[in-house]
């Protein structure tokens, strides 16, 4: 029995490296790549749709296609769709797309046990967003914008950058107060300008400044999460005590630095820049920030 | 000798750090030593008692990310992230204390030099890290 079983083993284990061999060869070339992506974004794909998203000559897509033949079929219909074997791949291209998008990530020191719980608090989705979570990315963003905006008023907090400074006053009139609360979303863009202003200066970085910007309130989500922390010790009146005041300065530094952490990785994946690169304005501008409020308070 | 192999621009945040929790045990804006106002204000139960503890908080969590970096270059991202934990804290006390004491800047004590330029050498050792490229230990 065995003896007959071991050429069956051997075809089995033959074609299926065959298979194997013609899946990594489809996905080896970035065209066949982008038509895997583009059929398995909307389903199914006319050759018409396919020419105009790829921009490539009639007799190239059609080389293309044929490679594709294991992944790919075409129906009655004259459409593409993905075969079995053309679904696992685009799903294994959309769950690596973050490896894909910046190889930097893959460097050992992103294994460490610190940076891989960063990692598994950093908002990728949302940060490097599909065409298909545009639209809750969006949604995520005003979100934060709104519930900063209020919460900063009901603080009576100024806005500088990744800083809160408390105006002194616990009773204010109501438009002075939405004044404050409106200077949460003027220091979001003036903290934008200046993220992309740097990245376009120094690291002639141009390119995706619109998703850079409808993620970019995602950098302010951990701040929210204070802002909410520090009106609950407001409201119960216990930054009395030296043990909550603390508390709410240790809070206030482990949510700046959650803060600095996802404006590099979104400088990081959005503008293509090293991480190492990213650090640096992260670090640039929270300390040029700090020194600007010294100057201010002096 | 095994220690030369540690001896490189790296250190200077080491040295930044240790700058910074001796500043701890200098007077700043008083006659008082920051310790010794932290021990009197946590005895009066006083709400920003911590915050005279924070340079010595800072230097020690700084010091954790130098040696870090020093011991291996590979961690030198969580290094970064470690050294801006610690540098939040002196932020903060820089802000709350200069803040009450704005009036008497001009007569600063030798401790706020040295916080200045523990603060400043992290800071610069930070800069080095990220700048440098170089992937594995010695020089």
């Amino acid at each position: 029995m065995s003896i007959s079983k071991e050429p069956d083993e051997q075809i089995n284990n033959s074609k299926r490296q065959d298979t194997e061999a013609r899946f990594y060869y489809a996905l080896s070339h970035e065209i066949r790549r982008k038509i895997i992506k583009l059929i398995g974004e909307n389903e199914n794909i006319s050759f018409t749709k396919l020419k105009k998203e790829l921009g490539v000559s009639t007799g190239t897509i059609y080389h293309h296609l044929d490679t594709l033949s294991e992944l790919i079929k075409q129906k009655k219909d004259k459409k593409y769709y993905l075969k079995e074997l053309g679904v696992y791949a685009y799903k294994s291209l959309k769950n690596n797309i973050e490896t894909i998008k910046t190889p930097d990530f893959t460097h050992q020191e992103f294994k460490s046990p610190i940076l891989r719980k960063l990692m598994k608090i950093t908002y990728k989705r949302f940060i490097q967003f599909e065409k298909g979570d545009k639209k809750l990315t969006i949604i995520i963003s005003l979100f934060i914008l709104i519930t900063g905006t209020i919460l900063c008023g009901l603080n009576n907090f100024y806005s500088i950058f990744l800083f809160f400074i408390d105006s002194g006053q616990n009773f204010m009139d109501f438009f002075l107060q939405t004044l404050i609360s409106f200077n949460f979303i003027l220091n979001f863009f003036v903290f934008f300008i200046i993220i992309e202003g740097i990245s376009q200066l120094f690291y002639k970085k141009k390119e995706n400044t619109l998703d850079f910007l409808i993620s970019f309130p995602i950098i302010q989500f951990p701040m929210v999460f204070y802002l909410i922390s520090h009106l609950f010790f407001k409201l119960f009146n216990i930054l009395n005590f030296s043990i909550f005041n603390l508390l709410d300065k240790i809070l206030l530094i482990v949510f700046q630095v959650w803060s600095l952490w996802l404006l590099s990785y979104s400088l990081s994946v959005k503008k293509g820049l090293k991480i190492e690169s990213s650090l640096i304005i992260s670090l640039l501008l929270h300390y040029g920030s700090f020194t600007i409020i010294l100057f201010v308070l002096v | 000798m095994e220690l030369r192999k540690y001896i490189n621009t790296y250190i200077l945040g080491v040295i930044g750090s240790i700058i910074l929790i001796l500043s701890e045990f200098f007077s700043w804006f008083s006659d008082d030593t920051l310790i010794e106002i932290y021990v009197l204000y946590i005895s009066s139960a006083l709400e920003d008692s911590f915050l005279f503890l924070f340079p010595l908080l800072s230097g020690g969590i700084c010091l954790l990310g130098s040696i870090l970096v020093i011991y291996k270059f590979e961690f030198k991202v969580q290094s970064v992230i470690i050294s801006f934990m610690g540098l939040g804290f002196l932020l903060i006390f820089f802000f709350d204390y200069i803040s009450q004491v704005i009036e008497y800047i001009s007569n600063a004590g030798i401790g706020f030099y040295l916080g200045v330029v523990g603060f400043l050498l992290i800071l610069f050792n930070i800069l080095n890290m990220l700048i440098n490229n170089r992937t594995t230990n010695g020089g």
